[in-house]
């Protein structure tokens, strides 16, 4: 994995819809990277933007203000053919399986559209094409090729989607909520195909998604937005068991794990988000906080390292000391 | 009907057939248990199991064409299979309570969502306006909607998706009934608000002395707040015992699968997860078997021709639908509390 240079960099990213005193910032400032091969995870609460940011990404929404960097050209600089062109490096999956699908459309030609478009590849070399990636996802083209989005469950639908997502060979794959519309054992299944995919061509990804369990397998670091800010951004192991910011620990308090041993939680986060048309002044989250101060009110809190890799934007961020070695912790 | 009799409902051979273009689909089939006052059952399993089927078969709110139910749901003395829309009628609301799955459209959009809780209290319980809108407020407030008299004359638009969940709540409570189905109540919702609304289910439980029949596809949902769990495929019971046997020492190989299949918070990053190969089968062209044979990787010669019946295991309550059992071996140690 190299380290070194990000192959997507987020600089100040702001999406606003509306206008005047109806205007509703969904992304109010969010600046993160994306490394070359590894998955960044994104949590949060419906409504805290972390779709729009991925379709900020790809230019599905415009975003009001801020840079996209991917390889080093800005995105939000190119218009009419220069964006297309970039636009292959990246892929994006959408949440309903079934919708994202043309129903009209026979699924061999709806993974081969990418390649229509950009008349890349035709003939018999575009049915070979269209043949392997189906065949990478676990669907008979022989079979099933001529066959229409309904005809297919939702789990199958998902794997076309990606078929159609690999056609151009992206660099760079936003999945939206790939998996909550799937059943368990369903989900395990692409999940899988997922990372077995991830590494046959070399991808990387941004995997959105509102389910902590989930975002945990897949992810190799983690970034948790609250009402259009990211509010921490780590490792996910760490961001798991030491997480720093306080609503990540109510995130993960909240999250229901499959055993009756696990401690019934006593935690639970009152209230509901504010609503993004009138955020608070300050931390955006102080008004669901315990730990609020005058301070959280008056003063807003930035992103700043507290460990390596790991940056939270609280001023009053847990399990931090001094910068001493930290024992190892196990979580209960 | 004798408030004395520990068991409020028995569901008894149950099965719900309906009659389809491609034939009869058998969507429940030879379903029996029972569940006691005051107490949580969950049942899970995958969509198309037959969980919505078998609560809203409980509830009685088939059509009447096209579907076929025999067997009994004994529900406090009465029986809810074949009773008249009248009788039945007469049960909603002060026997058995239903809440939905999606608590965007189950509430009326253009009425007042007092106006939707007043409805019940009016009209079963006789209540004169002025009685049921006081009591339609401290509803509200007893779900935790705050500034209750204020959210009276709201309309559903105007809240968010947990307060219309605890709207839909406030009106299956309405008329204090003895037992509540939840079905999926906790769907499309955010982690946080999913505690917020299991958290208010188990304590209305405990206040209402109440039974709760908690329907879910998510085992996170019914790990910690159900006594008992059922689990469900292709329209049957396959397993059914106490939360804790049914976690940690299961005999049903779907069991397990689902319990593995589902990605854990504990899990490190890449972790591969142990799916079930395949789907589940089509109801119409259900074989002689076992259902999950084909799925299910020891399976033999006997699953594919005779279908299993539940077997009682070890633990007094638990029963299992398999050829094939597991071992009896217990994951953890019981933690005696």
């Amino acid at each position: 994995m190299n380290r070194a240079e990000p192959l997507l960099k987020i600089r100040d990213l702001k999406v606003s819809f509306g206008m005047g005193h109806h205007e509703v910032q969904a992304v109010a400032g969010v600046s993160f990277d994306i490394f070359e091969g590894e998955t960044l995870g994104l949590v949060g609460e419906s409504g805290c933007g972390k779709s729009t940011t991925g379709k900020a990404l790809m230019r599905i929404v415009e975003p009001t203000s801020g840079t996209i960097e991917l390889d080093g050209v800005d995105l939000c600089a190119q218009k009419g053919k220069a964006l297309r062109n970039i636009r292959t490096r990246m892929q994006m999956i959408f949440q309903d399986p079934i919708s994202s699908l043309n129903p009209r459309r026979r699924i061999k030609d709806i993974v081969a559209e990418p390649l229509d478009c950009w008349k890349s590849v035709t003939g018999t070399e575009r049915d070979t094409v269209v043949s392997d990636l189906l065949v990478k996802v676990g669907i008979d083209p022989q079979v099933y090729g001529n066959r229409y989005a309904r005809q297919f469950s939702g789990g199958q639908c998902q794997r076309i989607s990606i078929a159609r997502s690999l056609a151009m060979r992206p660099k760079l794959l936003i999945c939206d909520e790939m998996v909550s519309a799937l059943d368990v054992s369903v989900q395990a299944q692409i999940l899988n195909l997922l990372e077995d995919l991830k590494k046959e061509y070399g991808l990387t990804l941004l995997f959105i998604a509102h389910d902590l369990a989930v975002v945990k397998n897949v992810s190799d670091r983690v970034a948790v937005m609250y009402l259009g800010k990211i509010c921490e951004i780590g490792p996910s192991n760490t961001l798991y068991e030491v997480p720093a910011h306080p609503y990540t620990k109510f995130l993960l308090g909240a999250a229901l794990e499959a055993d009756p041993d696990s401690p019934v939680h006593g935690d639970v986060l009152t209230g509901e988000p504010p609503s993004p048309m009138n955020p608070p002044s300050g931390c955006r989250f102080r008004t669901r906080c315990p730990f609020a101060t005058q301070k959280c009110a008056d003063e807003e809190p930035l992103l700043s390292e507290v460990a390596p890799g790991h940056s939270v934007a609280c001023h009053y961020p847990l399990n931090v000391k001094t910068p001493r070695k930290r024992a190892p912790r196990t979580t209960t | 009907m004798s408030e004395f009799d520990p068991i409020l409902l028995a569901v008894n051979d149950l099965a719900t057939t309906f009659q389809t273009a491609g034939g009869p689909l058998p969507a429940v089939g030879g379903v029996s248990f029972e569940l006691k006052r005051n107490e949580t059952i969950g049942v899970v399993g995958e969509s198309g199991s037959g969980k919505t089927v078998l609560t809203r078969t409980i509830m009685g709110l088939q059509q009447r064409t096209n579907v076929t139910v025999t067997g009994s749901v004994l529900l406090d003395g009465h029986e809810m299979v074949g009773a008249s829309e009248m009788d039945k009628r007469a049960l909603w609301g002060s026997e058995v309570a239903m809440i939905f799955q999606d608590p965007m459209t189950s509430l009326n959009p253009v009425m007042r969502v007092g106006k939707q809780i007043d409805e019940s209290l009016r009209v079963r319980v006789g209540m004169s306006k002025a009685d049921a809108k006081a009591r339609a407020i401290e509803l509200l407030e007893l779900v935790g909607i705050p500034s209750p008299a204020h959210r009276y004359d709201a309309y559903p638009g105007q809240l968010s998706g947990g307060m219309r969940q605890r709207v839909v709540i406030a009106i299956a409570l309405a008329c204090s009934p003895k037992l509540l189905l939840a079905d999926e109540p906790t769907t499309g919702l955010d982690v946080t608000i999913q505690a917020q609304i299991l958290n208010l289910l188990d304590d209305l439980k405990e206040r209402l002395h109440m039974s709760v029949i908690l329907v879910t596809h998510d085992l996170g949902v019914v790990a910690t707040r159900t006594s008992r769990i059922i689990v469900m495929y292709a329209g049957r019971i396959v397993e059914i015992g106490s939360t804790r046997e049914v976690f940690s020492a299961h005999r049903m190989p779907y069991t397990r699968a689902l319990l593995e299949s589902s990605p854990k918070v504990s899990n490190d990053p890449h972790t591969r997860l142990v799916t079930i190969p395949g789907r589940p089968p089509n109801l119409l062209k259900l074989t002689q078997g076992c259902s999950f044979a084909p799925r299910c990787s020891y399976a033999t010669d006997r699953c594919h021709q005779e279908r299993p019946e539940l077997q009682p295991a070890d633990e007094p309550g638990h029963a299992f639908a398999c050829w094939n059992p597991l071992p009896k071996t217990r994951k953890r140690t019981v933690k005696t509390t």
